[in-house]
């Protein structure tokens, strides 16, 4: 049911840095991304992400494209309906591009409608960029070790994660429960009902995981209060300051170069 | 040891027992597999209808912001639910991932202030459909500013007060009747919304 996640197949500079580097620099390009309203910003970040997954993410480059698929629709629908709904299309010094029915296309409308759906390409690839060189677990270890996140918080979501494969599972067993039963739904609003139903089970199921999960925990000293030291230890070097800065200073020049 | 029983509630508001953390966690998780089975399955076809009919669909997004507080009853609830469901939807691979984590923080946020104006003492029908809205209109600040910039003013009003109102149907009344349901089942009784 849930798709494997897309991890690294080779050791590459980015699979070296640590976690939180990687979240600022993905933010840098974010912001960049989305505060205006040329498509020639998020066009050139786009093309930095791709050169950056290319040569330093280590992640497998043709699961990429199968991944981001469904992504199209979003892109799609977002740009047409920007352009079809700018306001720039009610602004009469503007020449008409085109006419559909009552709706008046003009060019400002229609570079804010592409630029709108390139942002979508800026945050899935700086997204992968970000989360794809490492896995959760380091991830919540950087959060701890550089931002100082409560521990408890971010090792008890990571606990949390663990269990997420059984859940999938108890959604498969509750379905087949309630078949056993004579409950297999006939017809889309049945099958929503069904749904419905089946989500309460699975999330009363959750809950008991969780406080045995918890009590377990607790018999292992999770909650003593006394401090916690690191197995894997993070430290901010200079490829991390490196990613940074480089980040930054793409994203400057993606703003700030004229064409 | 200062560690609690996990069935015994605990009396101060503000130390979040393990079982709390953890519970809240695992529904976060639960919320970020369906965030990415709706985005995926539903959400993409759901887009050929347009912002503001797709915008009716929005409250989805915001259900732990309000679920998880009302059955934890704790500060932080609603914006630690919210961003680890995002995490959550981020590293299941939702294309929108780091996006995600900042929309997750205004909603949570959104709905956090209404619950910390209450002061965590109000557990009724009403603070949960405010709590919603307070999300709804996170949720609108961030994707009028992200999605839909460049719309006139009519079809911005009508996106965000789309999102509203299906953040209070979804989340403040849907939610409500989810977390009743849960109690039903007896579910909750380590909680104090459980009794």
């Amino acid at each position: 049911m849930l798709p494997a996640p897309l991890a690294p197949t080779r050791p590459a500079f980015l699979t070296r840095t640590t976690p939180v580097a990687r979240l600022v620099a993905g933010t840098a390009w974010l912001v960049a991304g989305i505060v205006t309203l040329d498509p020639i910003v998020p066009v050139r970040l786009s093309l930095a992400a791709i050169v950056a997954l290319w040569l330093w993410s280590g992640l497998p480059l043709r699961r990429i494209p199968g991944r981001l698929a469904p992504l199209g629709f979003a892109m799609l629908s977002l740009t047409v309906f920007s352009i079809l709904l700018s306001s720039a299309n009610g602004d009469r010094s503007l020449a008409t591009l085109a006419q559909i029915g009552p709706a008046r296309i003009t060019g400002p409308a229609i570079s804010a409608g592409i630029a709108v759906g390139l942002r979508v390409v800026v945050i899935a690839l700086t997204t992968l960029l970000v989360f794809g060189p490492s896995d959760p677990t380091r991830m919540a270890d950087s959060l701890v070790q550089q931002w100082h996140v409560p521990d408890r918080f971010a090792y008890g979501t990571l606990a949390a994660l663990r269990v997420a494969p059984f859940m999938a599972g108890d959604w498969t067993t509750i379905g087949a429960a309630r078949r056993l039963r004579g409950l297999a739904p006939r017809g889309p609003v049945a099958r929503v009902r069904e749904a419905g139903g089946r989500l309460l089970v699975m999330l009363v199921s959750a809950i008991r995981r969780a406080e045995r999960l918890a009590l377990a925990m607790d018999a292992r000293g999770f909650d003593s209060g006394v401090r916690r030291t690191h197995f894997r230890e993070f430290r901010v070097g200079w490829r991390d300051w490196l990613t940074i800065l480089v980040a930054v200073a793409v994203a400057a020049a993606a703003f700030f170069v004229p064409r | 040891m200062k560690a609690l029983p996990a069935s015994r509630p605990s009396t101060e508001l503000f130390r979040w027992r393990t079982v709390d953390i953890v519970v809240v966690a695992l529904l976060a998780v639960a919320f970020g597999v369906v965030f990415w089975a709706w985005g995926t399955y539903v959400w993409a076809w759901g887009s050929f209808l347009g912002p503001q009919t797709e915008s009716l669909l929005t409250g989805v997004w915001l259900l732990p912001a309000v679920v998880c507080p009302l059955i934890v009853r704790r500060p932080g609830a609603a914006l630690f639910g919210e961003l680890v469901a995002a995490v959550v939807s981020a590293l299941l691979g939702s294309y929108w991932g780091l996006d995600t984590l900042l929309s997750g923080l205004l909603q949570g946020a959104g709905a956090e202030v209404v619950f910390l104006i209450t002061m965590y003492r109000a557990w009724n029908p009403v603070i949960a459909i405010l709590a919603a809205a307070g999300a709804g209109i996170g949720e609108a600040i961030h994707d009028l500013i992200v999605s839909y910039p460049g719309l006139d003013y009519a079809g911005r009003a009508a996106i965000g007060a789309a999102e509203i109102v299906s953040a209070i149907a979804i989340v403040g009344i849907g939610g409500w009747f989810l977390v009743r349901a849960l109690r039903r089942t007896g579910a909750l009784q380590t909680f104090p919304s459980g009794g």
